[in-house]
């Protein structure tokens, strides 16, 4: 699938590549700010005891709250204090997680490629990731 | 080349097959982190399906590049060498299950 496919709303004017690809972590890992794992239930995730099968929006949401994240709807702005992420779903499955960067722009990493910076969650959204299910937030240290 | 029959009695070169289904699945697959996902892909099902015959080419090539072939393994061989400690880290899961596969006769030493 091409790139245009997967993410027909990304833009030349909406993101920017910002690292070379590599299979060595995956989005969900990047949101979390690791960059040694690839997560997965079932291998690494968290909670260490989530089940194995279990790959659904509730895997996501549950790794992101052990992370100390709470749901805050869809308020995707830039929140002083406060540290976001945005979670992702098609169909049966979660599919991605990105980043809010401190500048207010968001981060993501795309599989097994790039990482990028994109200026709003729904960029990368209305493709192979599907769409914005939520945002969580969690106070910055 | 290695060649074996299909289920409805052709045949066809096992390392061809797999090289173009593994291509295939790596373009369809590449923006994907759901792992669940990633191996429902028809190619990889595909792979999955060819069973004992794909061990050593899908060791192979994680030899050459490290990628999500684990659940691929598993599945056919029902055993999984990864040490807890290194979980998630995706070379050092490679050299496990290649590891695995010198121990088994897969790979050569």
């Amino acid at each position: 699938m091409s790139w245009a496919g997967d993410f027909p709303r990304l833009t030349p004017r909406n993101h920017r590549v910002t690292s070379p690809a590599t299979a060595a972590y995956n989005c969900i890992a990047w949101a979390a700010e690791d960059v040694d794992h690839w997560w997965q239930p079932g291998a690494y995730w968290l909670p260490a005891d989530w089940p194995e099968d279990d790959f659904g929006l509730t895997a996501l949401e549950q790794a992101f709250r052990a992370l100390g994240y709470e749901s805050c709807g869809t308020d995707a702005d830039l929140e002083s204090g406060f540290a976001k992420v945005a979670l992702y779903g098609s169909g049966l499955f979660y599919t991605h997680a990105a980043r809010q960067l401190p500048n207010g722009k968001w981060t993501s990493k795309l599989g097994r490629g790039e990482d990028i910076e994109h200026d709003a969650p729904d960029n990368v959204a209305g493709g192979i990731y599907g769409a914005v299910v939520g945002v969580m937030k969690r106070p910055v240290p | 080349m290695s060649a074996t029959a299909t289920p409805r009695g052709g045949k066809y070169d096992v390392k061809e097959r797999f090289r173009q289904l593994a291509a295939q699945w790596k373009e369809q697959s590449r923006h994907m982190s759901n792992p669940a996902q990633m191996a429902m892909l028809k190619p990889y099902q595909q792979i999955i399906g060819m069973g004992e015959a794909a061990v050593p080419l899908i060791l192979a090539e994680l030899q050459q590049d490290p990628d999500q072939w684990f659940w691929a393994l598993e599945a056919i061989t029902q055993e999984n060498p990864v040490p807890p400690e290194v979980v998630g880290k995706v070379r050092p899961m490679a050299e496990a299950w290649v590891a695995w596969g010198k121990r088994q006769g897969y790979v050569a030493a």
